[in-house]
């Protein structure tokens, strides 16, 4: 060891300058009020600060982590054209297979499938004539490695248009898209953002006659099919048991019969409280029987939308739909409504309608919430404006001319969220929807709405929400455990090792600022696993410390002067800290590789832990030693 | 101060013991794991939905449970009273684990909450974000991989420590080495097995942390074995690993000592999230020290005595 320690000092004062310099920012935002914070938002110098400082973890701020995947049967399935039953039968058993094993690959399910029913697929994409079936999958392939990229950047321009600090957005793989939002909890907004595909659609609502006919049809299929009998008989039973109770007779409530101008016997006093089947119905009409009117359209009973919606997923009903050309979509809530008696029940308005869009979201050029004025159907309701092209505007104008009287149903991804009767041409382009539960919602629609449709809609397949207080809590209870395990260690080191003990600890708090800096200048985020690596680093970086001292110990046994001790305690320990600590760096190494978040945090931290505590025992501790021997002379070391 | 003095102790005749020791708490986790069909995964490995919720004053379970098990989402009844349903940290906290379902309407974790907004009224915050502590959903595809990548990660950091310690000693060491970690790993598995305590992603990063920690030691005592042999050729094998263990027990126990007081803190102290993390790695600790002097070093022996 040569004598000039200077060198060695410039070094340790650099990186300590250079700790102290990185860790000042997160003092500093440690320190702001939120007034202080406030304020700096304004003056747009806080983005800058909370750039610079240690990120926390969605686990410790509180926040959403959702896994979103592209629906790639979906995706497949609009990108064909002349579908027929043979092509949708290929994609739902696709999509069975991906069900029942998850690990397969979707490309390769598809082709299989697509050879085992003979599908011909130059017949439902769109090809150069004589392209090979092998081309086609690779350039659906292709499509929809773009149609990821499509949906991330939409997603993107979404989450920007919301508002949120520090939004992560980005790809997973080739399917896959990670979002996270610090400090937003209402996970049912956040869903409704991201998932939404924004399709929107204007349908016409099909006439009276033609409801009630599908209507009849459907009560016909369900007579004649047991099963679906007794799940509507299963409905009526809870209605029998609720009579014995309470002793109600009839429905009282207009049947959808009756709104269609049948007669029918319901119409005696009744007070129905919990189940609304019309029972005199029942027999004749079993799917009418569960629902019904509301002015001129037809409502579902909260109650009752799961057992129509299941008659209506039914292959046999699907198939008469698809036969008139029509489907049934329901609005996005239910809404209260008070019966004579002035109870109330939650109805879900149900419409029938064209099965093809007249017009589609593609031509809307603007869209912006606000509150409907006066003269507008919607006085105080939030409401999106809509502006369009002047393509769509065209096509607006053409079919609001030719069905003025009719409804026409403003469709949301499926969802309906107004059907108001036209009453005059609307020749603009302007047109409003109204329906939001609250303005918040109107504001993300309209977002949606401006930042376009996903080419294919998305799955949630992992969410995960951690509440402020459940962070905040982590928070407090993390800094806690550092300050006690570390208070714990200082003073086992000071009483084990004395002085020399000492130098250690002094090295321990080194580290722990060094190991934050490092945090702080990669830009990594601190998580509560990443706090828990933390406290194993002040544990396990005492480590290098320990084998270097009962080295020194055994040498000054061995009757060694002080410096020959060191130096031989510190050489020989050399090997022994790094074979050590290259193994828990593996696994630390390893960690890093295959975690995600919160464990990612954890392996950042561990790595780091451990390479700094072999710096600070190897350089930092031998210096300081170093520079005691050469002062005085040491006949005797303190350890 | 000196807690261990200059000892003698002659570990390796003792090898029987350990393997004895050992022998019957792997037993034991084993009868258990089998018993309970293999390990409990977590919803990170298995999917499924687990969230938890604060009450502003302590909620009776039973009670909490009979609200559970007629939940009505969009016209479908729900019984979740067979869920998990257990304290989450305090009497005033619950968490609830709902497997995966075929088919569950959307958002159905939020509508659950609601119901319980509503059935427990009076005790339950107005604010939504001093209700709702976390929720966390899993789609059984991402638990399918989660579970392949949790094990292809422990698979490849014993294989890149089998590689590592193979250059740096010999091949024996490593195959010791191996052989304690995958004690300690098993004894730990069986712990958690015994106690009902989940495997959860945070439990596989400790699992790592606790080959880390296992193998750190299992080193230094190998580092002296190593060094020991070179100067020390009229002893036996045997004798030499013997003296290794007692040179190095100081540090040993003492290192032991401080990891543990920390995780033991953090067990103490961390709160909920962190609490199975902190137990994982305070068995960790114990059977890490332990399988270095009574699995590695044995081992070792014997592969070197066959190999002679």
């Amino acid at each position: 060891m040569s004598k000039n320690l200077t060198p060695r000092y410039i070094i340790i004062g650099l990186v300590l300058a250079w700790a102290l310099l990185t860790l000042w920012p997160s003092v500093k935002y440690q320190m702001l009020s939120p007034d202080d914070k406030e304020e700096m938002r304004e003056l747009g110098t806080l983005e800058s600060l909370e750039n610079d400082i240690i990120k926390q973890g969605l686990d410790l701020k509180g926040g959403i982590y959702i896994v979103l995947e592209v629906d790639l049967p979906t995706l497949i399935s609009t990108l064909a054209i002349n579908k027929d039953t043979k092509f949708e039968r290929t994609i739902s058993e696709v999509r069975n297979s991906l069900k029942e094993n998850t690990q397969q690959n979707f490309f390769t399910v598809f082709a299989n499938s697509v050879s085992g029913n003979s599908l011909r697929l130059p017949r439902y994409y769109d090809v150069d004539y004589g392209a090979k079936p092998d081309d086609i999958l690779a350039s659906l392939k292709e499509q929809a490695d773009d149609a990821i990229n499509r949906v991330l950047e939409i997603l993107q321009n979404r989450v920007d248009q919301f508002g949120v600090s520090e939004p992560t957005i980005q790809k997973q793989g080739n399917r896959r898209i990670i979002v996270e939002l610090a400090g937003i909890q209402d996970s049912d907004r956040a869903r409704a953002l991201l998932q939404s595909t924004a399709q929107l659609e204007f349908c016409l609502v099909k006439s009276p006659e033609v409801t009630n006919d599908i209507l009849s049809q459907i009560d016909n299929l369900v007579k004649g099919n047991e099963q679906l009998e007794s799940l509507v008989a299963s409905i009526n039973e809870d209605y029998e048991d609720d009579e014995s109770e309470l002793s109600v007779s009839d429905d009282k409530t207009v049947s959808i019969s009756e709104l269609f101008g049948e007669d029918t016997e319901a119409s005696k006093d009744s007070s129905d409280t919990s189940v609304v089947v019309d029972q005199n119905i029942f027999q004749e009409r079993p799917f009418s029987s569960l629902l019904r009117a509301l002015g001129n359209n037809i409502a579902v009973p909260e109650k009752n939308l799961y057992t129509v919606k299941k008659i209506i997923n039914k292959q046999e009903v699907q198939d008469k739909l698809s036969l008139g050309n029509g489907q049934f979509l329901f609005a996005p809530d239910a809404e209260k409504f008070s019966t004579n008696e002035g109870i109330d029940e939650k109805l879900v308005y149900m419409y029938y309608l064209e099965k093809d869009a007249d017009l589609t979201g593609g031509v809307i050029e603007e869209a912006n919430a606000t509150i409907g004025g006066q003269g507008s159907s919607a006085v105080g309701q939030p409401i999106v404006l809509l502006d369009m092209n002047s393509e769509g505007a065209r096509t607006w104008s053409r079919i609001t001319g030719a069905n003025i009287g009719r409804q026409i149903a403003i469709v949301l991804d499926k969802k309906v969220h107004m059907a108001p009767s036209i009453r005059t041409k609307i020749s603009d382009g302007g047109t409003m929807i109204e329906g939001f539960a609250g303005m918040d919602e109107a504001k993300d629609i309209a977002i949606v709405l401006r930042a376009g449709a996903l080419p294919a809609p998305v799955d949630i397949i992992e969410e995960r929400i951690v509440g402020p207080s459940l962070g905040a809590d982590s928070v407090k209870r993390g800094t806690n455990s550092v300050l006690l395990g570390l208070g714990l260690i200082i003073i086992f080191m000071f009483v084990y090792y004395k002085l020399s003990g000492s130098i250690a600890n002094f090295a321990l708090i080194w580290n722990i600022l060094l190991v934050l800096s490092v945090l702080a200048s990669l830009g990594a985020t601190l998580t509560l696993p990443g706090i828990a690596a933390l406290i194993l680093t002040v544990g396990m970086s005492i480590d290098a410390n320990v084998i270097i001292f009962e080295r020194i110990r055994e040498e000054l046994r061995k009757g060694k002067s002080v410096r020959a001790a060191i130096d031989g305690g510190y050489n020989r320990a050399l090997t022994t800290i790094v074979d050590a600590n290259v193994t828990t760096l593996v696994a630390a190494l390893v960690l890093y590789q295959f975690g995600t978040g919160p464990i990612r945090g954890f392996a950042t931290v561990l790595f780091w832990g451990i390479v700094i505590s072999m710096f600070t025992a190897i350089f930092v501790t031998r210096t300081i030693f170093n520079s005691f021997t050469d002062r005085k002379g040491l006949k005797k070391l303190s350890i | 101060m000196r807690i261990i003095k200059d000892t003698n102790i002659n570990f390796m005749s003792q090898y029987k013991l350990g393997a004895l020791l050992s022998g019957t708490v792997i037993s034991l986790g084993i009868v258990s794991l089998i018993l309970a069909g293999g390990p409990l995964l977590s919803i990170d490995f298995k999917g499924g939905t687990l969230f938890a919720v604060h009450f502003e004053e302590p909620v009776n379970i039973n009670e909490f449970r009979s609200t559970m098990s007629n939940v009505n989402i969009e016209g479908e009844t729900f019984d979740f009273s067979k869920a998990e349903i257990k304290l989450f940290g305090s009497p005033k906290d619950i968490s609830v684990r709902i497997p995966y379902m075929d088919e569950e309407p959307d958002n159905f974790a939020q509508k659950v909450i609601s119901h319980l907004r509503d059935s427990f009224s009076g005790k339950v915050s107005e604010l939504d974000s001093d209700f709702i502590l976390s929720i966390e959903k899993v789609g059984p595809k991402i638990g399918a991989e989660l579970s392949n990548k949790a094990v292809l990660a422990i698979v490849s950091a014993l294989a890149l420590i089998l590689f590592y310690i193979s250059i740096r000693f010999e091949f024996n060491f490593a195959l010791g080495a191996i052989a304690a970690l995958a004690h300690d790993v098993f004894v730990t598995l069986g712990i958690f097995s015994i106690m009902g305590y989940e495997i959860s992603l945070p439990i596989i990063a400790a699992f790592l942390t606790i080959v880390g920690y296992s193998l750190n030691d299992t080193i230094v005592i190998f580092d002296r074995i190593r060094e020991n042999i070179k100067s020390m050729k009229r002893l036996t094998y045997s004798e030499v690993i013997d003296k290794s263990i007692n040179d190095s027990l100081s540090r040993t126990i003492i290192t032991s000592i401080t990891t543990f007081i920390v995780v033991f803190i953090l067990w103490l102290f961390g709160g909920e999230v962190i609490n199975l993390f902190a137990f994982a790695m305070m068995v960790g600790v114990i059977v890490g020290t332990y399988s270095s002097i009574f699995i590695a070093c044995p081992l070792v022996l014997r592969l070197h005595s066959k190999s002679q």
